[in-house]
């Protein structure tokens, strides 16, 4: 499957729908950062936890990121430094590119 | 399950999990939208909840924990299942399984789970295992 | 009462029901026995994988710190391809099973800190770590209090086990929500010029390399400094 992000760009993590089982955590959906590194392409584990865990047995596999937020980005009212930061990975179809307006 | 407590004293813990004095919300149903989104929640999806600084405990593996983690590893070395099975399988446990039992008390009661989903074991095998299981280490300890 | 970490290495007595039997262990066992007759794994496959697990530890992680610090091609290669470097120390991603452990994956990343960014590693979802170079995970960093909170107060969660870090430090938190498995390299302390690998890798202990602590040139891994 083809990247779409590259290294550097800025992205937005999907409010998607998930029913029963997700990786994608909760307090990362709606916010922006920044792409800081690949991970190779995994299955993505809305398939694995369902046994579909490979590609024979209808396991997609997904170019997977490195996303860097700001924690005050994150979290309303962060109680720590403008300069922390979370990494988290996030797999392809989760990602928007972030909206011109976005911080 | 232990015979030597009374009915009444292993409902009353089983039952507390829905205790007596709650606001019953399911019938006639009172759930609103945002209500019924948190109730399906992905479980295991807690950052940034909020909670209380804790001891920082230190506590070595007992015996039976490193064999379920190894037989959890094994299960899934062998092809019965992958660890996001396991995972996902610790999630659907429900809230009080989740967050009551300890870590590895999860790994084993999913294992034993998941070999019955897959119809590798029987729950009567399963059961009459356990009994028998325990009356062996109930000897031993005797 | 200041909050400071829990140096209680007893173990927590194991809970025994009226026969004196855990009910814990009944289950664990039943399951075990299952599994083998029914062919689903063997005894032999039990044996070898709970030896692994018995071989890992954090020693290998400060191995790889150790060599890092006094090797810098080493150190390159190390976070270049950090499942590669680790066989320069002995450590092969793909034991036992000769394509890895089911929970840990072959990803590993190693997280470098460096005088304004220090890196602290949690799992939100779950607690995955990275346990062919450190070992079993603590039982703290399984806890829904750390997982809930390390990621939204992390200098909180650092000041309670003793760490501050002033507006110019960057504390980035790696949730390791996916394949990937991490282990933090701390910072070189200063008093340690000349030391030897062996000598360096008794102070790099499992909770630097979580990024919970900061290697001292008076701490070991069995001793802590006197402070009464």
């Amino acid at each position: 499957m083809n990247r779409t992000f590259g290294i550097g760009d800025r992205v937005t993590v999907k409010n998607a729908t998930s029913m029963f089982h997700t990786r994608t955590q909760a307090y990362t959906r709606g916010k922006t950062g920044v792409v800081v590194e690949f991970r190779p392409d995994w299955v993505i584990p809305e398939d694995e936890a369902w046994g579909r865990d490979t590609p024979e047995r209808g396991g997609r596999e997904e170019p997977f990121y490195v996303v860097r937020f700001k924690q005050k980005d994150l979290w309303p009212n962060y109680t720590g430094f403008d300069v922390d930061t979370l990494e988290t990975e996030v797999a392809q179809r989760w990602l928007d590119p972030a909206k011109e307006n976005a911080k | 399950m232990s015979s030597s407590e009374g009915f009444d004293e292993i409902e009353y813990r089983v039952g507390n999990f829905a205790p007596v004095l709650r606001t019953p919300l399911d019938s006639p149903y009172e759930i609103s939208n945002e209500l019924f989104a948190a109730l399906r929640h992905v479980l295991h999806d807690v950052g940034g909840q909020p909670d209380l600084p804790q001891p920082y405990r230190e506590k070595v593996e007992e015996e039976w924990e490193m064999n379920a983690y190894v037989t959890c590893e094994c299960l899934g070395w062998r092809g019965v299942w992958n660890s996001e099975e396991r995972r996902r399988a610790e999630n659907d446990l429900g809230a009080t399984l989740y967050f009551g039992l300890p870590y590895y008390a999860r790994w084993a009661t999913v294992a034993a789970k998941v070999l019955i989903n897959t119809g590798q074991i029987t729950p009567d095998e399963l059961s009459a295992k356990i009994d028998e299981v325990r009356a062996r280490l109930e000897k031993k300890s005797a | 009462m200041t909050r400071t970490h829990d140096h209680d290495h007893d173990a927590h007595a194991a809970i025994q029901s009226s026969s004196g039997v855990n009910e814990f262990e009944v289950l664990e066992q039943a399951v075990r026995e299952l599994a083998i007759e029914k062919g689903l794994f063997s005894a032999e496959d039990h044996r070898r994988f709970s030896e692994w697990a018995e071989s890992i530890g954090p020693s290998g992680g400060s191995k790889l710190v150790a060599k890092a610090w006094v090797d810098p091609e080493f150190n390159a290669r190390l976070l270049a391809d950090g499942t590669e470097a680790c066989k320069e120390v002995g450590i092969d991603w793909l034991d036992p099973t000769g394509v890895g452990t089911p929970s840990d994956y072959t990803y590993f990343y190693v997280l470098e800190n460096t005088p304004t960014v220090h890196n602290v590693i949690v799992c939100t979802l779950c607690s995955c770590y990275p346990r062919p170079v450190l070992g079993m995970s603590p039982d703290w960093y399984r806890t829904p209090h750390y997982r809930r909170r390390l990621v939204r107060w992390p200098r909180e969660v650092l000041a309670e086990f003793g760490l501050h870090f002033g507006p110019d430090v960057e504390v980035r938190v790696h949730d390791s929500n996916q394949k990937s498995r991490f282990m933090v390299m701390p910072m070189r302390p200063d008093g340690t010029e000349g030391w030897t690998e062996e000598q360096l890798a008794a102070i790099v202990t499992r909770d630097t390399m979580i990024g919970v602590a900061q290697p001292k040139a008076d701490w070991t891994a069995t001793s802590s400094p006197s402070a009464g």
